[in-house]
């Protein structure tokens, strides 16, 4: 069912929106800086950055989340979960790509029978909205990794910018009970010309196709290739491209406080990081930038996919931009599928 | 000025091929283009028909010293400016890695753009760049401006008195004119003058967007502890989430554990994915190291830190 | 503001000099007021900044380091090393916006019972002019 918000009109509506539900929505934090955050005023959306700095599973895996609390008194101890969500909630202006990227840490937080409480919580109480790339980055490679700039699937309600006004396609049930909203009015007959034309340029736009069809058989055979020897090289080892990453979902958990109170926590954590797999005898596995790229790159290209049957990248590029070294994991696919990939181009 | 900077190209190409084809060294890290435009790479390069991929430009905004610490156990030729040389001094006074293993090919830096400086002046994607002297042509999909060089450098490099790197044992071009030397920090001086309050909220709402990714760590050539302060369980310093006082520690922490070490090149500042100001910590310290005990970092391979040492006649005016 | 609010103060004593120049100030029955905390350390060479900064963390009002005066030092060098920190660290405090006088610094001998009761009378007074620290404070869970 497709419909339109005249821009003129957007605040409004997110106000209306924000009535009932908690909004999260992307924000700037600084000139170039946004993050999805819950929106307390209508005026911090800003929808026109193509991508925030990081991703939008914040929403439903929080860098920092607490578990649950504990306090002893005496001999009584007392631990206390955190609260229900009493409130629905709405995250709005996410990408195609972050969106699918959702469905992928779907897979490892609600797969039965071990679902995430604290992930599904979220989740399940969240209504998705979409927002379709118009002017996709020279960095972005969506449609390389399964997804494309007007993927429309994973998201409940779906906008596009048309630049007066917004496209507002309903596509589930739950997105179609907001079709009543004041500000939705009956979609114009040159709105379905207008968003054919944008989805044609946009795919124009990303072009180049990298070749991850087919990259988890390449890997199979590569465990022990002499390209990990060089692909890891300028690697410094920091943590930007997992934390940024739409798809990343590691995590370590961690008990703060005394005896006699504190908090059980779920950090972000990073496989990139020297500590990752380092053992309490001292002993680390996975030593080197060496090992713990070869280890990324294979749980986001073959170890993932084996599993779920879908690599672990949405191609949003995000790790491409933010990496302090200019690693590019399009090269990196790209050499994967050299005819010798032991020999790299330096 | 692009003229300049092919030369030093050719230069580069040059000393690192005669480097590899004599086996002086085993590897060059040096600059090559990658990707995306207003940015280049680290290079590793083994065999001399590799170093044609080196190149020189006002992108190669990299410390590569921190690399010396992976691989330390080669003989290794850098591409150095003023500051990366400063900084292996400095690494080489603390002893990481065995002197005669290095050899520094050092550029006189023309200065490196602030890409972000840059993105932020222009109105869309910006898809190719090209240095023409003092101008940088910048173009986008729906643009094509020129801008001035000069209003679009980094920060630190506006205020750097060491662009020639003085240590290297190669120098791929005439020592540049430097700035005359400065008592205080240009920076550092404006910010002082503000009331305490003031800077306490700068200092806390730029600290606020800290995601712990640990990039200003990771990239800079002096934070090289196997266990950092951050990680260490006992004592647990902070913890791993986003404590906004947490965030705070972080950043005064490893911003004083450069005392006496940073060579204010940046390399943190332009890591930082949220864009957090970081070098106007640094350079206060590297004032400050300078008035006390006279001392600033990399300039002679003699003179120990300044923590690691004390002279009798130092000031303790604020001493009861 | 609380009137009834005394600021809590963390004092490092060095163990040879400033320890035992407060001990001697206590068996010399000299009063001074309660708001010290002491930690006992062999040397004001021995304190780590990041001891101050977790003080500050935690909700302490104010840190007071005392060391041996200079060329006294029972370990030799100790409290000159300790001189370079302590200046290099508060000059870095007080840059960032931390009130200035919430981190001091003072050489007390072991002969100076006096010295170190007037000395926490000054540092109280100042810190009680300062107020509760505000800034830097961690929240408990």
């Amino acid at each position: 069912m497709m419909l339109r918000l005249d821009k003129r009109d957007f605040k409004k509506f997110l106000e209306d929106l924000m009535e009932e539900f908690d909004l999260y929505a992307p924000a700037s934090l600084v000139e170039g800086v946004s993050v999805f955050k819950k929106i307390d005023n209508p005026e911090e959306v800003n929808l026109t950055p193509t991508l925030t700095q990081k991703p939008a599973k914040e929403t439903f895996f929080p860098q920092s989340e607490p578990m649950f609390n504990y306090k002893t008194e005496g001999h009584k101890s007392q631990m206390k979960s955190l609260d229900e969500i009493k409130r629905e909630r709405i995250l709005l202006g996410a990408r195609p790509c972050d969106i699918e990227a959702i469905s992928i840490i779907e897979k490892v937080f609600l797969s039965e029978p071990y679902t995430d409480v604290y992930f599904l919580e979220k989740r399940k109480k969240t209504t998705l909205i979409g927002l379709g790339c118009n002017q996709p980055l020279s960095t972005c490679f969506c449609t390389s990794a399964g997804g494309g700039p007007f993927l429309r699937m994973g998201s409940d309600i779906f906008l596009i910018d048309l630049g007066g006004a917004y496209s507002v396609e309903l596509l589930t049930e739950k997105g179609r009970l907001f079709g009543k909203n004041r500000f939705l009015k009956e979609a114009l007959p040159e709105d379905k010309r207008q968003i054919k034309e944008l989805e044609k340029r946009a795919f124009e736009k990303i072009g180049v196709s990298i070749p991850v069809d087919g990259i988890e058989k390449r890997l199979d055979l590569m465990t022990e290739s002499s390209f990990w020897d060089r692909v890891h090289e300028k690697c410094v080892g920091c943590r930007i491209c997992t934390y940024l990453c739409p798809t990343c979902h590691c995590f370590d958990i961690v008990d703060e406080g005394d005896h006699a109170r504190g908090q059980r926590v779920r950090n972000w954590d990073s496989c990139l990081s020297s500590l990752y797999s380092l053992e309490t005898s001292g002993h680390n596995p996975r030593p080197t930038t060496r090992e713990r790229v070869r280890q990324r790159l294979m749980h986001k290209f073959n170890y993932f996919p084996k599993i779920f049957n879908r690599v672990a990248c949405v191609g949003c590029g995000r790790c491409i931009q933010y990496c302090p070294v200019h690693f590019d994991i399009r090269q990196a696919i790209i050499w994967t599928s050299s005819k010798r990939p032991s020999e790299l181009k330096t | 000025m692009d003229e300049r900077l092919k030369k030093i190209q050719e230069k580069i190409r040059e000393k690192s091929k005669e480097l590899l084809s004599k086996k002086r060294v085993d590897l060059i890290i040096g600059f090559s283009n990658w990707t995306l435009p207003l940015r280049t790479t680290p290079v590793f390069i083994r065999t001399p028909e590799g170093t044609e991929s080196l190149i020189w430009n006002s992108f190669c905004e990299n410390n590569l010293a921190t690399y010396i610490h992976k691989f330390n156990r080669f003989r290794v030729g850098i591409v150095v400016k003023g500051c990366d040389a400063r900084s292996l001094t400095a690494l080489s006074l603390e002893k990481r890695f065995n002197p005669d293993g290095i050899f520094l090919i050092g550029v006189p830096c023309q200065r490196m753009v602030d890409r972000r400086k840059v993105a932020r002046a222009v109105k869309g994607e910006i898809i190719r760049v090209e240095e023409r002297g003092e101008e940088l042509l910048v173009e986008g999909e729906e643009f094509k401006t020129v801008l001035e060089k000069r209003d679009f450098l980094y920060p630190s490099c506006q205020v750097c008195i060491h662009r020639t790197p003085s240590q290297a044992h190669f120098l791929a071009d005439d020592p540049v004119e430097e700035f005359p030397l400065v008592e205080t920090h240009p920076e550092v001086d404006v910010f002082e003058k503000k009331p305490p309050e003031e800077r306490w909220r700068y200092f806390e709402s730029e600290t606020s967007r800290c995601i712990r990714c640990y990039a200003c760590r990771q990239v800079c050539p002096m934070c090289y502890c196997t266990e950092c302060f951050v990680e260490c369980l006992r004592p647990k310093w902070i913890e791993g989430g986003l404590n906004p006082q947490d965030l705070q520690f972080y950043h005064i922490v490893r911003a004083y554990h450069q005392t006496g070490r940073c060579s204010g090149c940046g390399a943190c500042e332009r890591a930082c994915p949220m864009d957090i100001p970081l070098t106007y910590l640094t350079q206060k310290l590297n004032q400050d190291v300078k008035e006390l005990f006279g001392f600033e970092v990399g300039l002679d391979s003699k003179t120990p830190p300044p923590l690691s040492t004390y002279e009798v006649e130092d000031k303790g005016d604020f001493i009861k | 503001m609380e009137n009834n609010w005394e600021p809590k103060i963390l004092a490092f004593l060095c163990n040879w000099c400033s320890y035992a120049g407060a001990d001697l100030a206590g068996t010399s029955r000299i009063q001074y007021p309660p708001n010290i905390r002491v930690i006992r350390v062999p040397c004001s060479g021995r304190i780590n900044p990041l001891f101050i900064l977790k003080a500050l963390q935690s909700g302490i009002d104010g840190v007071l380091v005392s060391g041996c005066h200079p060329g006294d030092c029972h370990y030799l060098s100790g409290n000159y090393i300790g001189r370079r920190k302590s200046a290099t660290l508060k000059r870095f405090l007080e840059y960032i916006g931390i009130e200035e006088g919430r981190v001091q610094f003072s050489w007390v001998s072991a002969a100076e019972g006096g010295k170190f009761s007037q000395l926490v009378y000054e540092v109280t007074e100042e810190i009680k002019r300062l107020g509760p620290a505000k800034r830097f404070v961690k929240n408990r869970v």
